[in-house]
């Protein structure tokens, strides 16, 4: 049971992600990505999950070529799941209906969603301290609201692998450290596996396992967060001068 | 209602079957297939404000029916070339929209907008050509016309095969309102479904069109109204709209022939007249 990614070598436009990348995702291990903006996380989170462009064995899910799950894709789905940076909120829709889209997946064609979907996705919802809101419509959200919601979908999806893109954007700091332990909570609890493209090393530092991190031009490091999440990693992968602070509880890492 | 089940004379016979029953059924066939095509183009654009006519359908329509009538052509060849104008009108659509790098939602309503741009454009220059007794006629078909004499069958075909197609796709629809990515990670071939959901309610409008001219308002009213009480489960959603759109369409067509008799209005104003207050209201009361 894992996430395998196998001499993957990425270029799309003018951006080299990544040459020969190989890291393996077991369950229970809670992944970090970073790196500067524009070095290719979110396109490599998307490519990861995309069968349409991918080659066979360079990505497997338990053992599995991504490309088999073409014709499978509702199984694919079951298995792996993501956090989009961004949603279209363009239809207007109560907070119940947005999270039951989770449900998807699990259906077959003609049927339709009974009380036991509707229990899994109120289960999400209060996971998320959403359910008093459940019928509110979705344009009325606060940011942090959206968020957990979008959180909420992908609980109710309920995947093995879970892709987390920056699932603290445009949080206040309670919101999103309210986020991360419901989403490391999630991942220890039921042995899933998250990778999660992030900005803050610090947090990555304080929830992850493992890092991975892409330095540009295609060149890349994997570890445990206690490994490569320090001032010489840091500063090749920003590019600016880093200070560790420390105090009893915790050591950050800031610019200089 | 007594006529139609036997009773009355010849003369009210033929005129509730040959006249009456016949625009009823148009009405109601064509208001359907502007409805389906409205929420699918809204899903397509991911926009409650697009209708059917936004990739210019109606004007590859429009310009060929017009043609059909200034040469002379009878009732079954307009509706003919209506339906050959609108799928070439698509065709162009389509080719135009999937340039370099894929089909995006703005390259596809760019298209759309410009390709029936120029088609309007054509149509006036047409109409500046026209003779005079002909431009009556063709001003009307471009406004939305019930009142003359036309098949009915292909009408009734292509509103039951495009809402056939649409029941396997209705479950899909509600995941795809929230963007590709979104539907593509929860397992729906987001590409199938594009071209889907694109042919389809490109084919429904085509169908409309041909039938009954450019009737407005139905297709972007009508979706968005029924929306409002049924939420956005396309399960319902498609089939609510496909009944609201026929019987606004069949009231819109009473109020046009009785309201300003014995002169017969074009049933596209009527629903304009509706659609329009309905449509500000509507856009008001939404937050």
């Amino acid at each position: 049971m894992t996430f395998k990614i196998n001499n993957l070598s990425l270029k799309i436009a003018d951006t080299h992600v990544c040459n020969d990348l190989n890291i393996e995702i077991k369950p229970g291990e809670f992944w970090a990505i970073l790196g500067v903006n524009g070095v290719g996380k979110s396109t490599l989170l998307h490519h990861i999950i995309n069968v349409d462009n991918a080659i066979p064995n360079e990505i497997s899910i338990d053992n599995t070529p991504l490309p088999h799950f073409k014709r499978y894709r509702k199984q694919l789905a079951k298995k792996t799941g993501i956090l989009l940076q961004d949603y279209e909120y363009n239809f207007p829709c109560t907070v119940l209906e947005a999270a039951l889209i989770g449900r998807h997946p699990y259906l077959n064609q003609w049927q339709w969603e009974n009380t036991e979907d509707i229990n899994i996705t109120e289960n999400a919802l209060n996971q998320t301290h959403l359910n008093h809101l459940k019928h509110r419509l979705t344009d009325t959200l606060s940011g942090g609201e959206k968020r957990r919601l979008n959180i909420a979908t992908l609980l109710t999806q309920n995947p093995d692998y879970l892709l987390l893109d920056e699932p603290t954007n445009h949080l206040d700091l309670n919101a999103q450290i309210t986020i991360l332990n419901l989403l490391e909570n999630h991942i220890k609890e039921n042995n899933k596996s998250g990778i999660m493209v992030i900005h803050d090393a610090n947090l990555a530092n304080r929830y992850c396992d493992n890092v991975l991190m892409l330095f540009g031009h295609g060149e890349w490091a994997a570890g445990s967060v206690k490994k490569m999440i320090n001032i010489e990693n840091l500063e090749r992968l920003y590019n600016c001068k880093i200070e560790c602070l420390s105090s009893e509880n915790q050591t950050v890492f800031v610019a200089s | 209602m007594n006529v139609l089940i036997g009773n009355g004379t010849a003369l009210e016979q033929t005129l509730v079957y040959e006249l009456r029953l016949p625009r009823t059924l148009i009405a109601f066939c064509t208001g359907a297939m502007l409805s389906i095509a409205g929420v699918l183009m809204q899903v397509l654009l991911r926009n409650p404000l697009a209708d059917p006519y936004v990739l210019g359908v109606s004007g590859g329509a429009s310009f060929a029916a017009l043609i059909s009538m200034l040469l002379g052509f009878s009732a079954i060849f307009i509706v003919g070339g209506a339906f050959l104008g609108a799928l070439f009108s698509i065709f162009l659509v389509f080719i135009f929209a999937n340039g370099k790098g894929g089909w995006t939602i703005n390259r596809l309503l760019l298209t759309g907008v410009v390709l029936a741009a120029g088609w309007y454009s054509l149509i006036s220059f047409l109409l500046v050509l026209s003779p005079p007794d002909k431009v009556h006629g063709m001003l009307f078909w471009l406004m939305g016309d019930l009142s003359y004499d036309r098949p009915l069958l292909p009408g009734f075909v292509i509103l039951v095969i495009g809402f056939l197609l649409t029941i396997p796709l209705n479950p899909k629809l509600n995941v795809m309102i929230w963007g590709e990515r979104q539907a593509s990670s929860l397992g729906i071939d987001t590409q199938r479904l594009r071209l889907n959901i694109f042919f389809i309610s490109s084919l429904l409008t085509a169908g409309a069109v041909s039938l009954a001219g450019g009737i407005g308002f139905v297709g972007l009213v009508v979706p968005h109204f029924v929306r409002l009480f049924v939420g956005n489960e396309h399960r319902i959603l498609v089939p609510a709209s496909a009944l609201t759109g026929a019987i606004l369409l069949i009231l819109a067509d009473m109020v046009a022939r009785t309201a300003f008799a014995p002169i017969q209005v074009p049933v596209g104003v009527i629903t304009a007249f509706i659609g329009v207050p309905l449509f500000l209201i509507l856009l008001r009361r939404s937050t």
